[in-house]
């Protein structure tokens, strides 16, 4: 199979409570010179992304695609899915941070499909996901799928 | 304890349908759309999650080293990070490479190397990325 790869630059000046840096998807250029602080990362937000947030961006936008894949394959294709993630940092012992869970919540509309169907195939996307293989070795992921109403 | 959150949306198959990362929270970006295409082949200009997590890697390894580095009472003037992530469909994941200048006032080369090594094992996304098959790390000082 293709190897593929993308890229993505960060600059940061001075210290890490003071300083500030920048983000840039470097590869697409979808995104350039976003600011990121800590207190923006810890706290409260005020407009900026964060690792956390790229991370939930990242592991909503695997696992969306990877339902996509199964449930065409169970012979039931979507008309639509929407899925939200979000990552939870926590502060654990010596004072250090680490990313403790992701959770998944999809709603899957497809025709034929049933709610134990894609409860089902929810499983299967999850196994088939890359990002939640990866992060399963350190952090709870949970996954709850449900059909969408008409 | 801090939680942040995306969301994304698709429409049709995996290969013929498209998606978007319609918000996060904090709304720094978006909608981005995203396509299996290009997630496997040319990016044309969109993102993916690989590129989402290389973004995540480097700038929480910058965050992470810069506090090392202050922590040993040499703060950072800059550094400048990137991150790249290897994606083979139907594998995974199978490689992280992590590279780092930096100008830190008072620091000579080899410390430099040593507190870059201190930099992953204090990031959380170095963390939470551990189950990667091959995670590099290059790091210089600029003079």
């Amino acid at each position: 199979m293709p190897r593929i790869v993308r890229e993505a630059d960060a600059t940061w000046e001075g210290t890490l409570a003071r300083g500030n840096g920048t983000l840039t998807a470097t590869s697409s250029g979808t995104f350039v010179d976003l600011p990121i602080t800590l207190a923006s990362r810890l706290e409260v937000q005020q407009g900026k992304t964060s690792p956390e947030e790229l991370l939930a961006a990242a592991h909503a936008n695997c696992f969306i695609t990877s339902l996509a894949g199964e449930l065409a394959r169970a012979g039931t294709p979507p008309g639509r899915l929407a899925v939200r993630c979000t990552i939870t940092m926590d502060e654990v012992e010596g004072g250090n941070h680490r990313i403790v869970a992701s959770a998944i919540d999809a709603t899957a509309w497809a025709s034929g499909a049933d709610e134990e169907l894609v409860v089902r195939i929810g499983r299967v996307a999850d196994e088939g996901c890359p990002f939640s293989a990866l992060i399963r070795a350190s952090a709870d992921v949970s996954v709850a799928v449900r059909l969408g109403e008409e | 304890m801090a939680d942040r959150t995306a969301n994304v949306t698709w429409q049709g198959s995996l290969l013929e349908g498209g998606g978007r990362i319609d918000s996060v929270g904090s709304g720094a970006f978006g909608p981005l759309e995203v396509t299996w295409a290009s997630r496997t082949e040319e990016h044309g200009g969109m993102t993916s999650p690989e590129e989402l997590i290389a973004a995540a890697h480097a700038a929480c390894y910058a965050m992470a080293f810069s506090n090392v580095l202050a922590k040993a009472g040499t703060p950072p003037e800059r550094l400048s990070t990137s991150a790249t992530v290897t994606f083979v469909p139907g594998e995974g994941i199978t490689r992280v490479a992590v590279r780092v200048r930096g100008r830190v006032p008072g620091l000579d080369a080899a410390t430099f190397k040593e507190r870059a090594e201190e930099g992953h094992a204090a990031c959380p996304v170095s963390n939470a990325l551990k189950a990667v098959p091959e995670i590099t790390l290059d790091a210089e000082l600029e003079s």
